[in-house]
């Protein structure tokens, strides 16, 4: 492949994405990974012979030595961003943080916001909603704020206090615009969390965080591109099913905004089963497909609730493709899984082939596979059936030759 | 943030970012080493001279305030040591809290010279109890000179400490702090006047006998002297029988200079009868220093620790007068 590629999950996470990213970064022919949604809950396994790592802030070219761009639409969490830069280096990593920039605009997620939203998902005792603990739907939440008066209701929360501009990865470049925003910020989640917060301290961090990381303005968009979406389409806060949703877009709208026009692929990844973490529905759920395929990188989290798994859905997948309007291409992983079945509208079939399967369910060519968890699994296939993608024929927008 | 508290995360992300930016840890030695020995001075916030008193506080935060001075000699053999410290003092910190050795430590941060020859003979900091701490670590001068006599300033900090630091723990519960001080030479033979005068800014007008500096000190500190492995000294008998002359048991030899703050907490932990000494060393390993434990165990058992009952606290000196002064 040599366009723009925007990988986008297809399930409820855990589709395999990362990997997939690091199959297309391998050949040396990808320029920037850059991230379109989520934040610092994002874990994507990558497995580069003995080195492992889960890319959560970091794009998952990194081992290919691709570097990263945080688009405006990313929650940045510094003080995560640190640990995983240490993670890098202690994997053979020179020097990570000098392989990110960071969009200015990118709303930023403090240990106000994370507090919070503990606070919260603990509050919800049994009604959890699977959130990851690590304050991604506050700092969304809160970045929904402005203008907005305390005792209103914003996407069914009401609000404490007097909210403040929400604070940016830029404004840590500047210590008084982090710290009066940060200030407001404290007092308003003060009746939630309390009035601990070292705001000092958290502006002190943010700039050595700024000197640390390039900072850009504009469009990082040089080269070849591989967009990299986190989360899955079924999680998306939109199109998933709520509550049980990420405040995310998950699909390839942020990226197509990123993109402007410019032209590229949408690669949907799914596994040849379903899975999910934590509350929510999962239609095919069965213990059998749980116990058969044991994660090594996905366990039960505090706050995200257990790992579940279940047959692969064709119809959930088709409704996946229809939220990202169409796809062209697909990642299918977890190959090396075998005797599987699909639920259809008819009930449980079994499942031979998964990629003739899924070509055949969705109407496009399979461009990625994986049978295993390390990139050596991966394969990249520029031609699968016929000489027609490279020809920029391929897609979902044209026939089958 | 913890409300106030430390942060090990914060912490070890600030390092992280600076160490990108390619800050070296110890920015305030890299920018004064590049300029004449004239101008060499000790940061503001840690100069000695004039300052009426340093103070470890009690706060709505920190209501059981526990003084924890640390200094450093920051000679030539020694400038390892800060170092060292600080890419530890979060699990220092860490330790004291979590393992309920105190409950609010506070931590006080200087360097010690030679004041016959070094332009910075003395630094001491603040008590903080939060990442400032790491702030004021990393604003040390390290002069590396030291003049070469098997002698430094320890008697010079001794007094400042002694005279210049007042503690709630001491005024409102009557306990005494911690003071560590690491180097591995011995006393200057006497505390000069003119060196009071010039680095302290005392009016003083009459040598003090070094050994009653200690004995002042001792009423109000739980004194230690450690001795890291880190020179030649630490082989030479001298140096342990002029120390264990003044302070007793608490002179610590080290043989894994890494280890140091390591053997901070663990003293601690037994000062204080939280552990015993097999349970300071499982709490080490338990935050990954299994290594250090190791010298650590081999620091305080050389003292007589593991000789003692294991209900006992192995180093319960209380008072000034289990303290040998001479």
């Amino acid at each position: 492949m040599s366009d723009h590629v925007i990988v986008v999950g297809l399930g409820f996470g855990d589709e395999g994405k990362g990997a997939v990213v690091d199959a297309l970064c391998a050949d040396g022919s990808v320029d920037k990974v850059v991230r379109f949604n989520g934040g610092a809950q994002a874990a994507h396994n990558v497995v580069v012979g003995d080195r492992h790592h889960t890319f959560s802030q970091f794009g998952s070219g990194t081992l290919a030595g691709v570097p990263t761009w945080l688009s405006r639409y990313v929650l940045v969490e510094p003080i995560a961003l640190a640990t995983e830069s240490r993670e890098l280096e202690a994997i053979g990593v020179t020097d990570p943080l000098s392989m990110m920039s960071i969009d200015a605009r990118a709303l930023l997620t403090t240990p106000i916001h994370v507090a919070a939203n503990r606070a919260r998902e603990r509050a919800r005792g049994a009604d959890r909603h699977g959130s990851c603990g690590k304050g991604i739907g506050e700092t969304a939440w809160y970045g929904l704020l402005a203008g907005r008066k305390a005792g209103e209701l914003v996407e069914g929360q009401r609000v404490l206090g007097e909210p403040g501009p929400a604070p940016t990865v830029g404004d840590c470049l500047n210590p008084r615009a982090a710290r009066h925003k940060l200030d407001a910020l404290a007092r308003f989640y003060e009746p939630l969390i309390g009035d601990g917060t070292n705001v000092d301290e958290l502006v002190a961090l943010y700039r050595s965080f700024a000197d640390a990381v390039r900072i850009t303005t504009g469009d990082e968009l040089d080269g070849r591109v591989v967009f990299e979406g986190a989360q899955g389409v079924l999680l998306d806060e939109t199109y998933g099913f709520h509550p049980h949703t990420t405040w995310s877009t998950v699909t390839p709208r942020n990226a197509k905004h990123l993109l402007n026009g410019r032209k590229a692929r949408v690669l949907g990844v799914t596994r040849t089963y379903q899975t999910r973490h934590g509350a929510g529905p999962l239609p095919t759920e069965d213990q059998a497909v749980l116990d058969r395929f044991p994660e090594r990188h996905n366990g039960t989290g505090e706050f995200q609730g257990a790992w579940r798994a279940g047959h692969l859905d064709a119809q959930l997948l088709q409704y996946s493709v229809r939220c990202c309007g169409g796809v062209d291409g697909l990642a299918v992983t977890h190959l090396d899984a075998d005797g599987l079945k699909v639920a259809t509208g008819n009930g449980l079939e079994d499942l031979p082939d998964p990629v003739a399967y899924l070509e055949d369910l969705l109407g496009v060519e399979v461009l990625v596979t994986g049978a295993g968890p390390a990139r050596a699994d991966y394969a990249v296939r520029e031609n699968p059936r016929h000489d027609r993608v490279d020809a920029g024929v391929g897609g979902r927008d044209r026939a089958a030759v | 943030m913890g409300h106030g508290k430390w942060d090990d995360n914060a912490y070890a992300a600030a390092k992280t970012f600076r160490a990108a930016k390619g800050i070296a840890d110890f920015g305030y030695t890299a920018s004064i080493k590049s300029q004449p020995r004239d101008n060499w001075k000790a940061a503001k916030a840690l100069d000695p001279f004039k300052v009426a008193l340093r103070e470890c506080r009690d706060s709505p935060d920190h209501a059981d305030s526990t003084p924890i001075a640390v200094l450093f000699d920051v000679t030539g053999s020694m400038g390892s040591v800060p170092r060292i410290m600080q890419g530890k003092l979060g699990k220092l910190h860490g330790l004291l809290q979590r393992k309920g050795y105190l409950a609010d430590p506070q931590l006080m941060f200087g360097g010690i010279g030679d004041a016959d020859s070094d332009r910075v003979p003395l630094q001491v900091g603040q008590f903080e109890s939060d990442n400032r701490m790491d702030e004021q670590l990393r604003d040390i001068f390290l002069e590396g000179n030291g003049g070469g006599q098997k002698s430094e300033s320890y008697e010079l900090a001794a007094y400042f400490v002694a005279r210049h630091v007042v503690t709630d723990a001491w005024q409102k519960r009557g306990r005494k702090g911690y003071l560590f001080i690491i180097g591995d030479e011995l006393n200057k033979p006497r505390l000069e006047a003119r060196h009071i005068r010039r680095v302290i800014g005392d009016d003083v007008n009459q040598d003090i006998d070094p050994v009653s500096v200690y004995r002042e000190l001792a009423k109000k500190w739980n004194v230690y002297f450690i001795l890291p492995n880190q020179s030649s000294y630490f082989h030479d008998d001298a140096i342990a029988e002029h120390w264990r002359a003044i302070l007793g048991q608490n002179f610590l030899k080290l043989d894994d200079p890494g280890a140091v703050c390591e053997l901070i907490a663990a003293t601690i932990g037994m000062e204080e009868q939280v552990v015993d000494l097999d349970q300071a060393l499982v709490d080490l390993a338990e935050i990954g220093s299994v290594a250090e434990s190791r010298s650590v165990g081999k620091a305080l058992v050389a003292v007589g620790a593991a000789a003692r009952p294991a209900t006992a606290a192995p180093l319960a000196i209380d008072g000034p007068d289990d303290v040998t002064l001479t």
